[in-house]
């Protein structure tokens, strides 16, 4: 035990491996369930702000440090009050939009939360007026028009 | 030596290539000797293959031997790395996963050129298929023999590698996701390969249908099979508990799987009705094909960040450049040929039909595919346009394609209950009876004894049963019927019943892997339970019914890295219930420690363990427990989907074949004059004739 222990250590030097931080913040959502509601909001936060080190990972399912340290920001800051818009603002003063997962729906932003839902809405219209015109068709060959079977 | 054999390969695949695009189509329009021309295309084509056989054992040659003057194996080899990891850096980084792309596709080459039985063996279409696919091997090989060659020589020769990236050598998933997914994504190259055929040899019959959609089967079942291996590896390694990320490269293995689903069912009508959907079914057939190389021109180019990234590089303009012509050449062919495109008769009995359900199923995809290629995108658009950079992640793809999700469990369970044509709503509604309590049943029971909240969530538990019993009883009611006729007992009739059908079979099992993911999914996003904590040797960490005791801290050298592991015993309901070690794994490569987390699986979910951090002295650790339910069912969904697909795929038998061909005869009167070249009288699968 106190052999492999030591062999840690020593791999651990010899690696440049930062030591990983124990106690400190580590001591997550224990024993609060009475900050239920604290760590919901938290958690519905967390899952918007993009890990700065991961690749495309919310803090709040990255596994890093730094993630649970930005956290424990988030945890912070709504514990003293303030609105999860705020704690967004905070972020994104610091990091820019980049740090939302998901694009502030204003200005040209627009474009990617609208058009899905335009181009369902198109496509929706298209298949009904196809599925129309394709029931009246005559019993015989109906598509001697080219145009037709263009969805 | 080994490097100078691999160039010689590539050089000769690549002016093999291009002599067999040429012979190809000189064969395709010439009258006179057209067959040795469409032979000696042939020919090449399997040269490439064995080109390519040759070049790819080179690399796994210089690899396993670590023969550094090869500046692939100078950039992934190492000689403490083990052998497998080894082998398997093959597909680790670039260079070599281009070669094992080229690989692969020669492959497939080989098999389309020399496939087809009797007139079929030579005839217009494969061999504009063949030339299609020699193209695309020629950019592949141009590719290797230019700005991504594997065996460029290094000097001064280095003594030893940095290996292959840590995260790609901590699972042996690594050896199993990338050759699916390029059996996948490349095998997406042939349906297009054959659309490309149909159009170029003018074909105005159904007869591309057949060879499309039989390898888009095979190509979809590795995909799916390469995704949900993905994901698979995703939480075994990553250390997050999740699977899926929205990352752009998941994102772009994602797409052409939806678009080449949305075929799969488009199909199926244009085979019931000669012509009809046909432009739509090219259009999707060749989309598919876009979007394997836009995807790997994302994960290739690095133009986007993410995991699966490897290097920025020239590579990235040579793929933009062969997605433009690929993209201009398709649509040209498409407007070229439209005069005979719209020739089918596009016709529906009645709204309340399996077609219907199709179009409105491809509607669905089809919206969940222009949804994902946006936000993966977007990021560009919006950097390109504002001048910003923003990110586009999970929160908007799931608040955006949950609810296409739900909808499409819906329509998986209401499309094998209504009939091809036109529906009775009485008899659809018996049929129905059934799957509609399960909906019920699971809906109101998930709200009322589990607790769901998410209306979304209720719905995907709710549709998911619904599907579930929707998908069985059709192999229940099948099975029930021809032990009626024939007496057989009840595993032979469902085994013959299944061999007698095996498109529509294979499509339901596929259906029942999808609703097992998708309810894996919901449940393990609802129901997630978690708990961060730093414990003593003794101390537990207790969650929901598990007591998590951490015993104590070890380590142990490797050749290639420093593990450490917590020694955890596992408590449910008080009793002992086995023991985990997750681990932290030291590279000497990275200075990021990689995560083993350790998994307790059982049918009701994972117990998920992560070691965070520990005390050097062993007097603390910090774990990171999760509670996941159902996610075992995400992976057997995937295994699921697999078998669909192979019973879909598998050849027909020699005996089978000539008895459906005899039944079809009599049905298609004469071959249309204008398919000329011997066609088959490849008519659509036995219309009416399977149905009960």
């Amino acid at each position: 035990m106190s052999r492999r222990l030591l062999a840690t250590a020593l791999a651990l030097l010899l690696l440049q491996v930062p030591a990983p931080a124990a106690g400190g913040a580590s001591q997550e959502q224990q024993g609060a369930p009475a900050d239920s509601a604290l760590e919901a909001a938290v958690r519905a936060v967390a899952s918007q702000i993009r890990c700065v080190v991961c690749q495309g990972l919310s803090i709040e399912d990255s596994p890093t440090d730094l993630a649970r340290e930005m956290r424990q920001l988030v945890r912070d800051q709504l514990a003293a009050g303030k609105t999860p818009e705020e704690v967004k603002e905070y972020f994104v003063a610091r990091y820019g939009e980049w740090i939302l997962l998901d694009p502030p729906a204003r200005g040209f932003n627009l474009t990617v939360h609208v058009l899905p839902i335009l181009g369902l809405v198109a496509g929706a219209v298209v298949v009904g007026v196809l599925i129309r015109r394709w029931t009246r068709a005559p019993a015989e060959e109906g598509g001697a028009d080219a145009g037709e079977t263009l969805p | 030596m080994t490097g100078a054999i691999g160039r010689v390969a590539i050089g000769l695949a690549l002016a093999l290539s291009c002599y067999g695009v040429i012979a190809a189509v000189v064969g395709g329009l010439v009258r006179r000797g057209a067959e040795a021309w469409r032979a000696s295309a042939r020919g090449a084509a399997c040269a490439v293959f064995l080109l390519y056989a040759v070049a790819t054992f080179a690399m796994v040659y210089a690899l396993v031997t670590h023969d550094f003057s090869v500046k692939y194996v100078a950039q992934v080899g190492s000689r403490s790395t083990p052998l497998f990891f080894t082998v398997i850096s093959l597909w680790g980084a670039l260079e070599g996963s281009i070669l094992f792309w080229g690989f692969v596709l020669a492959l497939y080459t080989a098999v389309v050129a020399t496939g087809g039985r009797g007139q079929a063996r030579g005839d217009l279409q494969r061999t504009y298929a063949t030339a299609t696919l020699l193209a695309v091997t020629a950019f592949f090989s141009l590719l290797l023999a230019g700005p991504a060659d594997p065996f460029l020589p290094v000097s001064p020769v280095p003594l030893d590698g940095p290996g292959p990236n840590p995260l790609l050598q901590n699972h042996p998933l690594m050896a199993v996701h990338p050759p699916l997914l390029y059996l996948g994504y490349v095998g997406f190259s042939v349906p297009f390969a054959f659309a490309v055929g149909a159009l170029l040899a003018g074909r105005d019959d159904e007869g591309w249908i057949r060879e499309s959609r039989r390898w888009t089967i095979v190509a979809w079942g590795f995909l799916s099979a390469a995704i949900v291996a993905g994901m698979w590896w995703s939480y075994e390694v990553l250390g997050w508990g999740g699977y899926w990320a929205w990352d752009p490269v998941e994102n772009a293995s994602f797409m052409p799987w939806l678009t080449a689903t949305a075929f799969l069912h488009s199909s199926m009508v244009e085979e019931r009705r000669p012509g009809m959907l046909r432009p739509w079914n090219l259009s999707l057939v060749v989309a598919t094909f876009l979007l394997t190389i836009l995807g790997t021109f994302l994960t290739r180019s690095g133009i986007i960040l993410s995991v699966h990234a490897f290097a920025q590089g020239p590579i990235g303009k040579y793929f933009l450049g062969f997605i433009a012509f690929a993209l201009i050449f398709s649509l040209a062919l498409l407007a070229a040929r439209s005069d005979r495109l719209g020739r089918g008769r596009s016709r529906l009995d009645s709204a309340f039909s399996r077609e219907a359900v199709f179009l409105i199923n491809n509607l669905l995809l089809t919206a969940f595919t222009f949804t994902v290629l946006l936000g993966t995108l977007y990021p560009l658009v919006a950097e390109a346009v504002r001048g910003v950079k923003v990110s586009v992640g999970a929160p908007f793809f799931n608040r955006m394609t949950v609810p296409l999700c739900v909808a499409i469990l819906f329509l998986a369970g209401v499309g094998p209950a209504l009939p091809w044509r036109a529906g009775q709503l009485a008899e659809t509604g018996r049929r129905l009876r059934l799957p509609a309590a399960a909906f019920l049943v699971t809906a109101i029971g998930s709200i009322v004894l589990a607790g769901t909240r998410d209306p979304y969530a209720v719905l995907a538990f709710g549709f998911g049963a619904f599907a579930l019993v929707a998908n069985v009883a059709e192999f229940w009611t099948g099975t029930r019927a021809r032990r009626r006729a024939s007496g057989e007992a009840w595993p032979i009739a469902l085994v013959g019943l299944i061999r007698a059908n095996r498109h529509r079979y294979g499509g339901y099992l596929a259906h029942i892997g999808v609703v097992s993911i998708a309810v894996g999914i919901a449940a393990s996003s609802t129901f997630r339970q978690e708990i961060e904590a730093t414990v003593r040797p003794g101390e537990a960490v207790e969650l929901g019914a598990f007591s998590v005791r951490f015993d104590r801290i070890w380590g142990r050298e490797e050749p290639q890295r420093f593990v450490v592991g917590a020694n955890l015993s596992v408590f449910k309901d008080g009793r002992p219930a086995g023991q985990l070690d997750p681990r932290l794994n030291f590279y000497r490569s990275s200075e990021q420690a990689l995560t083993t987390p350790a998994v307790q699986s059982r049918a009701t979910g994972d117990l998920y363990v992560n070691l965070l951090a520990f005390e050097r002295d062993g007097s603390s650790a910090t774990l990171h427990v999760i509670i996941e339910p159902l996610v075992p069912w995400i992976w057997i969904g995937g295994g699921i989907i697999a078998l669909g697909a192979l019973i879909a795929a598998w050849p027909e038998s020699r005996r089978r074949r000539l008895i459906r061909e005899a039944a079809q005869r009599p049905a298609r009167p004469a071959v249309p004059a204008g398919g000329a070249e011997g066609e088959r009288a490849a008519a659509p699968v036995a219309a009416g004739g399977v149905e009960p």
